[in-house]
């Protein structure tokens, strides 16, 4: 018997890897690394951050959650968008949150499920105030806006 | 109220009616499928065993005017079942589906000559009669589906189908046999004419599996049921615009429909609910598992109030009781009458090993106001 029996490199091989008709996501309707919405980004970072100073929370929360970069092959981009939307959350007054939420819309509502659950995922100290947020979330979104954040494959 | 039978201790994967009623096939998480026989006293009880898969059965259907009986299973095989008068059971016959992995879901199509099976092995095979040979072989639909089909759905023409499957897209695909001589004709799904296997129409649904689609009665909308708890629809005249809602309940599982307008919905939550189309959208009507409201607070006595306590540790009743009828997952639901071109009954299985018979004049009556 030869030496290579005893080898277990085979067992490191990534076999699916080699399948051709493994399912591959549709990467057509990714934003790629584009300059304009990395731009876009930014820029509502600097307003966000504005309309903080000014203690506009409630539209600092609806800008801060549009036009997620969602599937954004730079994750810098996306990493600038999830700080801003953190810092419009910790801006809230315990009382506020409520009635920020009632005025989101049910599109809105999903986009903030998936940044916190991308908030317990990547800042775990700020779980408790995500929470609440979680809690008032699901009142309005129901169990349906978590479903989507678990489906979801692109990742906000 | 709906007429609720436990007919066994585990899931249900699939259930189907005979064409009146006295008998239902059943399929269990076993190799095994049965059909059951109505009694006197209304409930269904085994009848029949249908012994020849080796692997669970996944799918069953029954074709209502040519009686036979088609299952699938795990095992990479599907059987037709013809009734032999003589010895009142159901004989076999092999089903050449050619797949290399376990088949999901299978529907005889709308005259019965045909029907389609889906299967993990990313292919739909739709199989026809060969008289020489005496079996049943299979045409295959392979491309573009690139996942594990769920769920299959035949248009009223014979013709057309659409598919819901694992790689987050419903199709619709034309299966115009010429093995079986079909002449097809142009509709609004197919504007000119296709031959097997073309693709028609392609749905994306956001990354959610597709767990169930229909065709309506006329065959011009076509609904599905996604994992991102969506709902879908789309009319062949204007396939771009595709009407979905984003529940806030948990996905749905199975799609019916009732009429032109409505939908039942049935999945996660434990219950069917209905869904209200209009021509411009696509909303949610009611929940259809009302239950009469039991009085929570009755008068109790202070005496009774501390017998309570004493006995269970509280005072107030519990939230243990179940708010549906159905104790888990609704997996099939299937029409069982209509009249008016409405459905008037429909049934659904589960994974709670429940077979429950909706009445759909019950339940208008129970919902103030609902039309379907």
């Amino acid at each position: 018997m030869s030496k290579a029996v005893d080898s277990r490199q085979f067992r490191t091989i990534d076999i699916d890897a080699y399948d051709e008709e493994a399912y591959q996501d549709d990467k057509s309707t990714d934003v790629t690394g584009s300059q304009e919405h990395s731009l876009q980004v930014s820029e509502r970072a600097a307003q966000v951050k504005q309309l903080l100073n000014t203690s506009k929370c409630g539209d600092a929360l609806t800008l801060a959650l549009k036009d997620p970069p969602i599937g954004h092959l730079d994750a810098s981009v996306k990493d600038q968008n999830y700080q801003t939307v953190m810092s419009v959350l910790k801006a809230f007054r315990t009382t506020d949150i409520d009635s920020a939420i009632n005025s989101l819309s049910a599109p809105e509502v999903d986009v903030l499920m998936k940044y916190l659950y991308k908030g317990f995922s990547c800042s775990p100290d700020k779980a408790a105030s995500l929470l609440l947020w979680h809690e008032k979330a699901v009142k309005k979104g129901g169990l349906g806006s978590i479903v989507r954040v678990m489906v979801d494959r692109k990742g906000v | 109220m709906p007429v609720v039978q436990q007919l066994f201790n585990e899931p249900i994967s699939s259930h189907a009616f005979n064409a009146d009623l006295s008998q239902v096939v059943v399929s269990n998480s076993s190799p095994n499928t049965h059909v059951m026989k109505k009694g006197p006293d209304g409930n269904y009880s085994v009848s029949n065993t249908l012994e020849q898969h080796l692997e669970r059965v996944t799918s069953v259907d029954w074709a209502p005017t040519t009686n036979r009986i088609v299952t699938c299973a795990g095992d990479r095989n599907a059987y037709v079942w013809n009734y032999q008068e003589d010895t009142g059971s159901w004989k076999p016959c092999l089903v050449l589906l050619r797949i290399n992995r376990a088949a999901t879901f299978v529907r005889w199509s709308p005259q019965e000559d045909r029907f389609a099976v889906g299967s993990g092995a990313r292919l739909l095979s739709i199989c026809y009669f060969d008289p020489e040979n005496n079996w049943w072989v299979s045409k295959h639909i392979k491309k573009p589906i690139r996942s594990t089909i769920l769920c299959v759905s035949w248009h009223p023409s014979n013709h057309l189908i659409a598919v819901g499957s694992c790689d987050f897209k419903c199709r619709v695909f034309s299966a115009a046999l010429k093995e079986m001589s079909d002449k097809p004709q142009t509709s609004t799904w197919m504007p000119k004419l296709s031959k097997f296997g073309t693709l028609l129409a392609e749905f994306d649904t956001n990354s959610g599996w597709v767990h169930g689609v229909h065709f309506s009665p006329s065959g011009t909308l076509l609904a599905w049921v996604a994992h991102d708890s969506s709902v879908n629809l789309v009319n062949s005249t204007n396939l771009e615009k595709v009407h979905t809602v984003h529940t806030s309940y948990l996905p749905y599982c199975c799609v019916l429909w009732l009429s032109e307008e409505s939908i039942v919905v049935a999945g996660h939550s434990n219950s069917p609910d209905l869904y209200k189309v209009t021509p411009d959208k696509l909303e949610f009507g009611a929940k259809l598992d009302v239950k009469k409201q039991k009085s929570s607070n009755s008068n109790m006595s202070a005496m009774d109030r501390f017998k309570k306590l004493d006995v269970q540790g509280q005072a107030e009743e519990a939230a243990t009781t179940l708010e549906t009828t159905h104790a888990n997952c609704i997996t099939e639901i299937r029409s069982i009458s209509t009249a008016n071109n409405k459905v008037t009954k429909f049934s659904t299985s589960g994974k709670d090993g429940r077979l429950v018979v909706w009445e759909l004049d019950n339940i208008c009556s129970l919902i103030a106001g609902l039309q379907i």
